[in-house]
């Protein structure tokens, strides 16, 4: 958002792209055809189940060029205009190929004050590539993204639409980058809010092994 | 009845009306730009809020609840709402921008959000002047923006498709263009892409926006974001006049404005008629204004020797009187489904008086054309009025076999093109005298014509069409033609100058002026030229003789059609 700022231009996007997959390659399968068509029959209207299918097609094909939107719209019966709508709304929705490891680095206003850009530069410098851009042998893409709601944990970053690392250090970063090349994912951390630890009977985040920095409350010694 | 209280006055309703459409019908102004009567509500400009408030009343007695003064409480909706959206109940209270500090205040807001990334160019975008967003601003926005960072730079001069051009740095975001698409003309062609502060409507990639009804979008367009391909920085909207008429490209009779400048028509929009075409127009019509302008005759024509000399009115007149006197009652006639109704009516009655007889008209007929709404098979604007005449279309074979045999001295057409319409082939007519009235120099029976009569259009003539559905339409000139005075024709549409300039900043010259004449002014001139009884009276009182004369044209007086049209009765 920051480059958007400086310089605030919008690109129009390539109006006849070249289609990625071929006419063979463009079906749903019959078990995947069952799941949309239970999905529009929980909405009124099928386009309620654009997302739901949107979010499917790009598990199966990695990305959404716009033969797939096509894909989507032939499938729910809505046209194809309004699934590309959709899907350029949502930065979640990949409209170009990227790496098989997305990291979303949050350089929101807490984690830029926590490091955030620190680690989005250190990743750069590790991967070779600028923020925006996929590795040369398709390992990674990374981006910066906008807040996605783990301020308490910060800086931190999200793998490819999935689990959040928090509390990123240079050390975890590089630990992150090596899991994901021998092909770890890393895990799902559940996360206290230190308002609840009370009641919960203290913090019982399942990463508060690796989170030092999270082990007192974060009130800070002069408002006491 | 069910009443409401709007600014302190109150107004009685029946049913659910919508709050917005309740005001603009009782003359109450409420700035808006997504709202359009004909779509549906998004309410997503947000201009339109009212504070609305309902009188408080007792649960358990259900008598008013009143303050100390004894005057009645009321309670306001905490926040303001959208009065588009807002559907009306008894006893409400509603305040528009004309009390309430507040409401003014949020539309100023508003306003200022919406200039915000509006790139100021409205000294050279096609929509200053009759921009809703510029009209308002003015009105209601505020002086100057605050906001002190770069405007946000969006794609500009993007073709959507080959008649409609997107500057999406304009775009409001009002989505008037792409609910069009989605609920009007159901091409579903535009989407809103990306969000925030870089959406725009555009189409999917691989589409082109090419929908026969595309160019509607640029009327419903409350801001220049979408604008003509062809208009695109012609002409300043104040610079030209604007007649009410209907297009002639096909048998519906849309009804539109056309307009002008300087002597050239250069664009058609719709005009609103709930009964022919509602808000709407489709492209076909709207591309037709070039017909006005090019390939137009300079001026008449008679054949002596082989070759075409340009000749005066009274003499070829003249000479069109010496050839239909020469053939008697073999002079044969075709009437004009392109012409309105008073010149067939006239054609009719000068076959009549010389003797000769009317073939019929001809039909312009194309299969598959149509679509159910505004474009019908039929090409022609006037086929239903020729019949109500007593007319039926010419067949070929009948008409070829006619001339083959010697049955036709002379072949008179008004404002049509037999040899093009495939009627009849041009060596046909080697022998016969034909008199022709065009409209155009591409008119290929002009090759046959001895006497050719250049023909006013409909942009230029005063007249009656009846559509297929039986409404009969008059239309008044848009522009001027060589001999006839812009403001001494009392019927020409006016610009802002001719209205309320001096003569010296009128904006149109006297350039494009086309040496052509109505059929109903040429017609009795060809009949008093062949010695027949024939009075110049004008279009309005030949139109009120063909409404007494023809059941089928009961009532069709030029009052009674006014500018909206009147249903005739049917045949």
């Amino acid at each position: 958002m920051a480059d958007f700022i400086r310089n605030p231009v919008v690109t129009l996007p390539d109006r006849n792209p070249a289609p990625h997959f071929c006419e063979q390659e463009l079906a749903f399968t019959e078990e995947e055809k069952t799941k949309i068509a239970r999905w529009v029959s929980q909405y009124p209207t099928p386009d309620g189940a654009v997302m739901w299918t949107l979010w499917l097609a790009q598990e199966k094909f990695g990305f959404l060029p716009p033969e797939v939107l096509r894909l989507v719209g032939e499938e729910l019966g809505i046209p194809y205009a309004q699934v590309y709508g959709v899907a350029t709304f949502y930065t979640q929705y990949y409209k170009q190929k990227k790496g098989v490891c997305v990291l979303d680095v949050c350089t929101c206003f807490s984690c830029q004050f926590t490091g955030g850009y620190d680690l989005l530069h250190y990743l750069e410098e590790k991967l070779g590539i600028h923020a925006g851009e996929t590795t040369a042998d398709g390992c990674f893409t990374l981006q910066e993204v906008e807040c996605l709601g783990a301020c308490g944990s910060a800086p931190m970053l999200q793998v490819s639409n999935g689990p959040f690392v928090h509390c990123v250090t240079r050390a975890r970063a590089d630990a992150l980058i090596d899991a994901l090349k021998a092909g770890r994912m890393p895990e799902f951390a559940s996360v206290t809010l230190p308002q609840d630890e009370d009641e919960l009977g203290g913090n019982r985040r399942t990463d508060v092994a690796f989170c030092e920095r999270y082990a007192t409350l974060p009130i800070a010694k002069h408002t006491r | 009845m069910a009443s409401v209280t709007i600014d302190g006055r109150t107004y009685e309703f029946e049913g659910r009306p919508r709050l917005l459409q309740f005001c603009l019908d009782h003359g109450i102004e409420i700035p808006h730009f997504c709202y359009h009567p004909s779509m549906s509500v998004p309410a997503n400009c947000r201009q339109c809020l009212i504070d609305v408030g309902a009188l408080m009343r007792n649960r358990a007695t259900g008598a008013l609840e009143r303050d100390e003064d004894g005057a009645p409480i009321i309670r306001y909706m905490p926040k303001l709402q959208t009065s588009c959206s807002h559907t009306l109940s008894d006893g409400q209270v509603i305040h528009t921008r004309r009390t309430s500090q507040k409401v003014a205040q949020a539309q100023r807001d508003n306003l200022e959000f919406l200039l915000i990334n509006h790139p100021l160019d409205c000294p050279i975008c096609d929509q200053a002047g009759m921009c809703p967003l510029q009209i308002q601003a003015y009105k209601y926005g505020p002086e100057g923006s605050r906001f002190e960072f770069k405007k946000t730079h969006k794609p500009k001069k993007v073709k959507l498709g080959p008649r409609v051009v997107l500057d999406a740095e304009r775009c409001i975001n009002c989505t008037r263009c792409t609910r069009f698409t989605d609920e009007i003309s159901k091409s579903h062609q535009l989407t809103i892409i990306e969000r925030g502060v870089k959406n725009y409507p555009m189409t999917p990639p691989g589409m082109t926006f090419d929908e026969p009804y595309s160019m509607n979008v640029i009327d419903l367009c409350p801001v220049g974001a979408l604008t003509s391909a062809d208009f695109r920085f012609q002409a300043r909207i104040w610079e030209m006049s604007s007649a009410p008429s209907i297009t002639t490209t096909n048998a519906k009779g849309s009804n539109c404005n056309y307009w002008v400048r300087d002597n050239l028509v250069l664009r058609v929009t719709p005009r609103e008629n709930p009964a022919v075409n509602e808000f709407w127009l489709p492209d076909e019509d709207r591309m037709a204004y070039r017909r006005f302008n090019e390939d137009r005759p300079e001026g008449p024509q008679v054949r002596t020797r082989g070759a075409f000399h340009a000749a005066s009115w009274e003499d070829a007149c003249a000479y069109a009187a010496r050839l239909l006197r020469g053939a008697g009652k073999r002079a044969l006639f075709l009437a004009s489904a392109h012409a309105p109704v008073e010149d067939n009516y006239l054609l009719i009655r000068l076959a009549a008086a010389v003797g000769g007889r009317v073939a019929g008209f001809i039909e312009h007929m194309e299969p598959g054309h149509g679509d159910g709404w505004l474009r019908t098979d039929d090409r022609a604007p006037n086929s239903e009025g020729c019949r109500r005449l007593g007319l039926a279309p010419v067949g070929a074979e009948m008409l070829r076999e006619e001339i083959a045999s010697g049955a036709v001295g002379a072949l008179y057409v008004l404002d049509d093109d037999p040899v093009g319409a495939g009627l009849v082939r041009s060596e046909d007519l080697s022998d016969i005298p034909v008199i022709l009235h065009h409209y155009h120099t591409t008119n290929e029976t002009l090759l046959s014509a001895d006497v050719a009569l250049p023909s006013a259009t409909v942009a230029e003539t005063i007249g009656t069409y009846v559509n297929e559905d039986g409404r009969a339409q008059r239309v008044v000139p848009a522009k001027a033609v060589r001999g006839a005075h812009r403001t001494l024709m009392m019927q020409m549409g006016l610009s802002r100058a001719d209205r309320h300039g001096t003569p010296f900043d009128r904006w149109h010259n006297e350039s494009n002026l086309i040496n052509c004449k109505p059929g109903w002014e040429v017609l009795p001139m060809v009949a008093r030229a062949a010695g027949c009884d024939f009075m110049d009276r004008g279009p309005r009182k030949v139109m009120r003789e063909v409404a007494d004369t023809f059941e089928a044209f009961a009532g069709a007086t030029y009052k009674v059609m006014g500018l909206g049209g009147h249903s005739l009765p049917p045949r």
